[in-house]
């Protein structure tokens, strides 16, 4: 028994994001991982709705055995895996935050700014949904509500979100209650609602706003966006750290802050993940230097009942 | 004291600033930098500001101390040891307290044979190149080997002479000034409060001191015989009492007459009346019931016995007749031919210079025919005041004839001066005044002192009593100019008249001019001896800055401790490498936030 050959095209979905967006332009991009996110993922990102086969396609490496047609393989002598399409009219809406925090990266050179990397990640979402025949929608936000693209399942919605997620450039300040007021007149059955931002706001006013949108019946997924240099603290021997938002500032010497802010840090994420467990929400936490593929699975894992 | 031997490195000192001033300079205008995640920053700082605050200014203290550290361990430190088990060659002077006081009993023995004990062990402690110096209560610094003085030591006993504690302390250092080894000076006593003075120093002192307290002890502070001479029909002699309180029996005799008694309160005095006895010197002794010090239970005076003079004198002598009068009627003297006063006579006589200037070489002339070695002068109205001494005090002299001696022999006859010049001389039986005894003349004839100058005048200076002295062992007695001997006894004392007689030991002293008494000596204990109280730490340390109070026990291993000198540099290098584990232990991980 021989294994077919593994394709020699790069995984976009497993390059590093910074790398991967310098092989390819937006769509381009998000088509290589979605492409190869599918290819590795093999069973529907939303097990639980209801299911049916659709087709054959061969064996490739890193597919899960359980998926094999034993009986095509007894038959045929070759590697096919079975694959399912699913009976689905979602409606699902991403609320995107392009704050002027969104645009920071700690280090320009190495690392994808969160903006850079939420408008990949949202377009590489984007078609995945439209492929299952979803409707995807989008809402960009800062202080306001920037863009709005209602939700749709036709094939022309995507480009029409790329051109959306294209222009998007850096606000101002962050409140995110507007845009997920606007969710609620944009779903009005019950839908996915993917919030991606870098959660630099008021906590507890967003959270109340997450949990009217989980009280109408939908399904909630909080992307919580970081920077890897907002987890571990540097910079040189002294400095005043201002956030480019509000302006406020503190003067220290970060090796004196280090263990002390990585607690801090992981303690909102703790709380977080703890209040959105709490109202039925997934959070999900993810740094930039995350692969694409990484982090979709990580995303459609938990829509589909993995955290 | 502490002392360096690289002490030009403690130039490096300001060094220390160098950390406070680095924090100051990098403190200017930290970069900004752009971070959306400052909510977080501000949430931890206002949680850890105070403690990181307090471990900054603690790394700035701790960098500072090192430097301090470090240069002060470059400087090459020492400090003197409390306690030396061994020494460099010193040079030390060991004071022995044998002053009466020390022959005081405690516990059936003499305080001095405790104070021998610790002597012993202290020199048991000297090293060959060590010098030594031995000073007791007779004020002289004897060096010696340890034999010699622990020799010195075993004979000593108490003598009569006070000791005063500063005095041998300066002295000591003196004699440590001489020596180029480190010295140091170490004082045995019983520490009487009355037997300290200030002493300016500049070596260690150890003072050792008995730990037991003294006896209650009352003691003879002064017998007094009054007006002498006194006359045969007797005299009265107070007896003065000091220590502490009570009373004490007291018993007067003179000679071999009837002994007088009565009880005495410490600090207070009893008068005893004597009866008669015939001319001549009598010894007066007083004594107590004995106590736990014995030498200030007795004391004595000297008494000259003699008829009153037989004076004749011009009662037109408006001064000299009122005078006399006085004298005349509290019995000191009586009308007669024996003494002429004012003017020269055929026997004794005190002369004063005539009113008519021109009758004074009829008078010189006198005076030479009867062999007189001295003569009157020039005339000097320049005012001058006469030289304090036995016979006079400080006296108005506005007028005077200078005395001129014939010979050079005639100038041991000067009984007073004015000005370091002679004014009243004695030649044989003559005495001569440079000035008559009128205001005019002198103020002596309206002071309070001038009938009992006229008394001494008539009844001693004239009839060749020249001073009845008194002092304690040891003091420095000032002779009279006539005086060439002093007599104790068998014991004969050749002396210089006008200079300083030092008395040995207690008891009854007459003075000699050729074969004649002229006066007499007595000589007491130092009344002070006898209040035994010691002086407390804080009098030592205050009176001698930088001294050191032990008991007696401790003196050996006190006695080398300022030429026993350690090292500080390992201990301070130690301190170096400390402070630099906790500067690394605060910087690193161990004082970071958490």
């Amino acid at each position: 028994m021989t294994a077919p050959a593994a394709s020699s095209r790069p995984r976009l979905d497993l390059l590093d994001p910074r790398q991967a967006a310098h092989l390819a332009g937006l769509e381009l991009l998000t088509e290589g991982v979605v492409e190869g996110f599918l290819t590795g993922l093999h069973r529907s990102p939303r097990r639980g709705f209801s299911v049916e086969f659709a087709e054959h396609r061969m064996y490739q490496p890193g597919d899960e055995l359980r998926y094999v047609d034993w009986k095509l393989l007894g038959r045929k002598d070759r590697l096919y895996v079975k694959q399912y399409e699913e009976e689905t009219n979602l409606r699902a809406m991403l609320v995107t935050d392009v704050s002027r925090s969104m645009a920071w990266s700690g280090d320009a050179e190495t690392v994808l700014s969160k903006l850079d990397y939420v408008q990949r990640l949202a377009a590489a979402l984007a078609l995945l949904l439209i492929r299952q025949r979803d409707a995807v929608g989008l809402i960009a936000f800062d202080e306001t509500v920037r863009s709005v693209v209602p939700a749709r399942a036709r094939p022309a919605q995507w480009h029409q979100l790329l051109a959306t997620l294209n222009a998007l450039t850096p606000g101002k300040g962050t409140a995110a209650e507007p845009a997920l007021r606007r969710v609620v007149d944009l779903l009005r059955r019950r839908g996915l609602v993917i919030f991606i931002s870098d959660l630099l706001l008021d906590r507890e006013t967003a959270l109340l706003a997450l949990k009217f949108l989980r009280h109408r019946g939908h399904q909630v997924i909080v992307l919580h966006v970081m920077d890897p240099a907002e987890l571990e603290l540097g910079g040189p021997a002294e400095a005043r750290f201002e956030d480019p938002e509000t302006r406020q500032g503190v003067t220290l010497r970060p090796k004196d802050w280090v263990d002390a802010y990585r607690e801090t840090v992981l303690g909102v994420v703790k709380a977080w993940r703890r209040a959105c467990r709490a109202s039925g929400m997934q959070y999900h936490q993810i740094t930039t230097d995350t692969p694409f593929g990484l982090a979709l699975r990580r995303v459609v894992g938990g829509a589909s009942g993995q955290t | 004291m502490s002392s360096f031997l690289h002490p030009w490195v403690l130039l490096g000192l300001p060094l220390a600033a160098v950390p406070l001033i680095l924090h100051l300079i990098q403190r200017r205008d930290p970069p900004t930098v752009e971070f959306p995640a400052v909510r977080y920053l501000v949430q931890v700082t206002q949680e850890h500001q105070r403690r990181l605050r307090l471990r900054h200014w603690l790394l700035l203290l701790i960098r500072a101390l090192l430097i301090l550290a470090l240069v002060l361990a470059a400087a090459g430190p020492s400090a003197p040891l409390r306690e030396a088990v061994s020494h460099t060659p010193s040079a030390l002077v060991l004071v022995v307290d044998n002053s009466p006081s020390s022959g005081v009993i405690v516990a059936g023995a003499p305080r001095l044979a405790q104070l021998r004990t610790a002597a012993h062990r202290v020199l048991e402690r000297t090293t060959p190149s060590d010098a030594l110096w031995l000073l007791t209560s007779d004020g002289v610094a004897r060096r010696g080997t340890p034999a010699d003085l622990l020799a010195a030591v075993d004979s000593l006993q108490p003598t009569g002479r006070r000791m005063d504690l500063g005095e041998a302390v300066t002295t000591a250092g003196d004699v440590l000034r001489s020596d180029s080894r480190p010295g140091s000076i170490v004082v045995l006593t019983d520490l009487q409060a009355t037997a300290l003075s200030p002493a300016p120093h500049d070596f260690p002192v150890v003072v050792a001191r008995a730990a037991e307290p003294a006896p209650p002890n009352i003691g003879l502070a002064r017998v007094d015989a009054g007006a002498q001479p006194w006359t045969p029909e007797g005299g009265a002699v107070t007896v003065a009492l000091t220590g502490d309180s009570g009373t004490a029996p007291v018993s007067v005799v003179s000679g071999d007459g009837p002994a007088r008694q009565a009880l005495v309160a410490a600090g207070g005095a009893g008068r005893f009346e004597l009866g008669g006895a015939v001319p001549g010197w009598w010894v007066v002794r007083a004594s107590k019931a004995p106590d736990e010090l014995r030498s200030d239970d007795e004391a004595l005076a000297l008494v000259r016995v003699a008829p009153v003079a037989r004076v004749a004198w011009d009662p037109g002598d408006r001064y000299v007749s009122a005078v006399c009068d006085v004298l005349e009627s509290s019995g000191r003297l009586r009308r007669g031919a024996e003494l002429n006063l004012g003017s020269l006579g055929p026997g004794l006589s005190i002369v004063v210079p005539p009113v008519d200037p021109a009758a004074l070489g009829s008078l010189n002339r006198q005076l030479e025919r009867r062999g007189a070695a001295w003569r009157f002068g020039a005339l000097v109205t320049a005012p001058g005041v006469s030289d304090s001494g036995a016979l006079t005090g400080r006296e108005q002299v506005v007028r005077r004839y200078t005395l001129e001696p014939l010979r050079p022999s005639a100038a041991a006859g000067v009984l007073a001066t004015v000005g370091g010049a002679p004014w009243v001389v004695r030649t044989g039986d003559v005495v001569l005044l440079g000035s008559r005894l009128d205001p005019s003349w002198t103020g002596l004839p309206l002071s309070a002192r001038f009938v009992s100058f006229m008394d001494a005048m008539i009844n001693r200076i004239a009839r060749g009593q020249l001073a009845l002295l008194s002092g304690a062992p040891g003091d420095a007695v000032l002779l009279p100019d006539l005086v060439t001997d002093v007599a104790q006894g068998e014991h004969r004392w050749v002396v210089e008249g006008g200079a300083a007689f030092h008395p040995p030991a207690a008891g009854a002293y007459f003075l000699l001019s050729g074969s004649d008494t002229v006066g007499g000596l007595s000589v007491n204990l130092d009344p002070r001896e006898s209040a035994l109280a010691p002086a407390s730490e804080d009098q030592v340390e205050t009176l001698w800055e930088g001294s050191r109070v032990v008991r007696l026990g401790q003196a050996p291993g006190a006695a080398f401790a300022g030429a026993g000198r350690a090292s500080l540099q390992g201990p301070l290098l130690w301190l170096a490498l400390l402070l630099a584990l906790v500067e690394v232990a605060l910087a690193s991980g161990l004082g970071r936030a958490r």
